[in-house]
């Protein structure tokens, strides 16, 4: 179905929503920074935004996750129940929202589900929202059936159209969203969003055409390609810890004596302990194997693996590296050779 | 650009020589309002190099990877002090060196000037103290004083305290006091210097961003990487991530010299420099020591001397 | 804070000065109170600053830091290294409004058990005035042990 809320309601529309689930959204915070939240009340909600800093994929899978505590005799497992509450994520972008279909190739498969994020992840209704003016940055229109107004992956779709959105349901959970008090779209609606949507995808024209890139990089791995790449990189973890679609992890025990926890943490694999073995020796020693790396799992392994790139085009980490290495001009010069 | 034709003319005579392997400097970056680090190893590829109000990195940080090879660098006033300072801790031989220097009027901070126009920037163009930013429909100019980076606006070395070439006039030097926003926290009440304390670091994401673009982390293992003795754990624990910081300071006194490029790296835009800047200080007032000035001196907490101040009772 | 209050001390004293003179306030007879463990260490310049953070951050609600008078270190000059770095971490824990009270750093001698014994005197009391410690612990219900 296709129901408008006025901007000027969207307010009381969120709090039937809060009533009925765990909302996370886009907000404000007191350093300046967009970044998707819990809320508690729709004041809260900052939609002034072209994507927030972080991903959302925290709420999916988080930065430091406790696997389970222990003390002698004893091991406490977290019960299911308290991770798997109602949740509504709002306002995603759809690039965001594709990335959860990229983390669940790895988190959620038919041999091996990861408790923590399967529970999440079921229980997750996604109401997206279409990017009306992507920023420059972005590249989604890049990758397969993706773009500003891409409704892969979600339950429900909201378009701007100036003082008031569409609501696009889309899957039977988007259609049990508390919707039936608010008016149907008209014709008139129906066709401003889809006008908003035509330029939108236009504007995204930054898209790379990616068809012969596995094979190049099957043949890469010596090339001097990337002796000239790599020596900017910091190796900080910038882009992995920006990045929707990564998910490396580390698993530490935090403990005192014989009592303690088993946690999960972010990792990367630009960081020198990622590949370091217990010899001393480290098989990615400098920046250059590690980006050699990053590529190749984004853009070859993963997708000969689940036919579908480790990359969404956000454009997180060409913004925020502390060095301007843009990954656009990398897969630009490898397809270049 | 003059500054720029000079960088350029010297690499491609520095390369074609072959008095150096690789020349370190700027090239165009791929957003406005940027530039990006360049490697550049072949004379006929100097005209890469560019020099503008966007050369933000500290490129000496690179000078710890390249150990052994003949490296010429672009330094502005805070990297060359970073070049001598690496030299004094035997991080780099100093005729390995090749020190282009470059007089600075300071870097723009581009998130602000980006927050401040509120359109998103597709183009931009410096001129005469100004610069004019543009989008599809918009434009605005604005005065680049106003845009300084913190570590640029309370700069007093502007000019390469040592070079091999310089690449421009000499621009004069502030009189600015560097301390002053020091000076004033520490007149605040303790209770509300410790709420900016924990708000200041509330959203770091270990990402070791600022550890990496600092010359000085040049430590084979990081304390924090460290699991035996494991001194922090690598999550988001609030006295683990505080603990990061403050060592991370502490270890940089004596050594800091203030360049920014922690700050600048910070993809959060966490305020940095307010630990580093206290250390400066207080190596300073205590033992009249600045980074990074005087190749014969040696770091503080490598000497000392008898008429310490003396804090034990 | 409870009246019956005692704050943990942990004091790192150099095997050669400070831990004598806290052998010798044990030989004579001289009480003090109970509050402190020690770390022996060889020297002053050995304690690194982040072991006193460490302790702070594991609910430790008082640090002593004790070496050789300036002049007299067994090792020449580890206390002259020590005198620099505290003074620098204490003004950086000061600046950041942690309780400056709860760092405390002596020159006390293996000749001085009179002296370590009002040295502990004078940091335990000066701790218990500021409570438990707050700010830099880590609260970790799963790690703590209720001692």
């Amino acid at each position: 179905m296709k129901k408008i809320i006025e901007k000027a309601k969207f307010a009381d529309f969120v709090g039937t929503l809060l009533s009925d689930y765990e909302v996370f959204a886009p907000v404000k915070n007191e350093n300046g920074l967009v970044l998707f939240s819990r809320i508690s009340s729709p004041e809260e909600i900052f939609l002034d935004f072209r994507n927030s800093k972080k991903p959302p994929k925290e709420f999916l899978f988080p930065q430091v996750e406790t696997l389970f505590e222990y003390e002698p005799g004893k091991v406490k497992v977290p019960s299911v129940e308290a991770i798997a509450q109602r949740r509504l994520f709002l306002c995603v972008r759809p690039c965001d929202v594709k990335s959860f279909l990229i983390l669940d190739e790895v988190f959620d498969t038919e041999e091996f589900q990861d408790v923590y994020y399967v529970t999440r992840r079921r229980n997750t209704t996604i109401l997206a929202m279409g990017c009306v003016d992507p920023p420059s940055t972005c590249f989604c229109t890049t990758f397969d059936e993706m773009g500003p107004f891409s409704r892969e992956g979600a339950d429900a779709f909201l378009v701007d159209i100036g003082d008031r959105f569409l609501i696009e349901t889309l899957t039977e959970r988007g259609e049990s969203l508390p919707l039936e008090s608010l008016p149907d779209a008209s014709d008139e609606d129906v066709q401003t969003a889809e006008d908003v949507e035509k330029k939108a995808v236009e504007k995204v024209d930054r898209k790379l055409e990616l068809s012969k890139l596995g094979e190049k990089l099957d043949g890469m791995f010596e090339s001097p390609f990337w002796d000239a790449l790599h020596e900017k990189c910091l190796t900080c973890g910038v882009c992995t810890y920006l990045c929707p679609t990564c998910h490396c992890f580390d698993i530490s025990d935090e403990a005192l004596d014989s009592k303690g926890r088993r946690v999960r943490n972010w990792d990367s694999c630009m960081f020198p302990l990622f590949t370091l073995q217990a010899s001393g020796h480290n098989p990615r020693p400098t920046s250059k194997e590690r980006m050699r790396q990053r590529i190749m799992h984004k853009f070859n392994y993963f997708y000969k693996n689940y036919g579908v790139y480790a990359c969404v085009g956000c454009g997180r980490c060409v913004e925020n590296c502390p060095v301007n290495l843009d990954i656009r001009k990398v897969l630009e010069g490898i397809l270049s050779l | 650009m003059e500054v720029e034709a000079k960088i350029r003319e010297k690499a491609k005579e520095l390369l074609e020589s072959k008095a150096v392997d690789v020349v370190i400097g700027f090239e165009k970056g791929t957003l406005p309002l940027r530039s990006t680090p360049a490697f550049i190893r072949d004379s006929s590829e100097t005209d890469r190099l560019v020099w503008n109000s966007f050369c933000e990195n500290n490129l000496a940080t690179y000078l710890n990877k390249l150990k052994g090879q003949k490296v010429a660098i672009v330094a502005k006033g805070c990297d060359s002090r970073s070049v001598v300072a690496l030299a004094v801790e035997r991080q780099i031989k100093r005729e390995d060196v090749f020190v282009i220097g470059v007089p600075c009027r300071g870097m723009l901070d581009r998130r602000r000037i980006e927050e401040a126009v509120g359109f998103e920037i597709l183009s931009a163009l410096e001129s005469d103290g100004k610069l004019v930013v543009k989008s599809v429909d918009s434009e605005r100019t604005l005065d680049r004083e106003d845009f300084l980076f913190p570590s640029c606006r309370s700069c007093r070395h502007r000019n390469p305290v040592i070079y091999d070439f310089l690449a421009g006039e000499k621009v004069e030097e502030s009189e600015v006091d560097e301390f002053e926003l020091v000076r004033e926290f520490e007149s605040k009440p303790p209770e509300e210097r410790w709420e900016y304390f924990k708000k200041a670091f509330e959203d770091c994401l270990r990402c070791y961003a600022c550890r990496e673009a600092c010359p000085f982390c040049y430590c084979e293992e990081c304390f924090v990487d460290s699991s035996r003795p494991k001194w922090i754990e690598k999550g988001l624990d609030e006295t683990d991530v505080q603990i990061w910081h403050i060592v991370r300071a502490y270890h940089h006194a004596g050594r800091c010299v203030d360049c920014g490029a922690c700050e600048r790296a910070c993809p959060m835009g966490i305020d940095l420099r307010f630990l580093t800047q206290k250390l400066n200080k207080d190596v300073k007032e205590l033992f009249g020591f600045e980074t990074g000035l005087d190749p014969s001196v040696q770091p503080p907490l490598s000497t000392f001397s008898l008429q310490d101040p003396d804090d034990f009772k | 804070m409870a009246e019956n209050f005692e704050p943990k001390i942990v004091a790192f004293l150099c095997n050669w000065c400070s831990y004598a003179a806290a052998d010798l306030a044990g030989t004579s007879r001289i009480q003090y109170p109970p509050n402190v463990r020690i770390v022996r260490v060889p020297c002053s310049g050995r304690v690194n600053p982040i072991f006193v953070i460490k302790a702070f951050q594991s609910g430790v609600d008082g640090v002593l830091v004790a070496g050789c008078h300036p002049g007299d270190c067994h090792y020449q000059n580890g206390n002259y290294f020590a005198r620099r770095r505290f003074a620098l971490l204490k003004r950086l824990l000061e600046y950041i409004g942690f309780d400056n009270e709860r760092l405390h750093l002596a020159w006390v001698s293996a000749a001085e058990g009179g002296k370590f014994a009002d040295v502990i005197r004078e940091v335990v009391e000066s701790v218990r005035k500021l409570g438990p410690i707050e700010k830099l612990v880590k609260r970790d219900e799963v790690l703590k042990d209720g001692s």
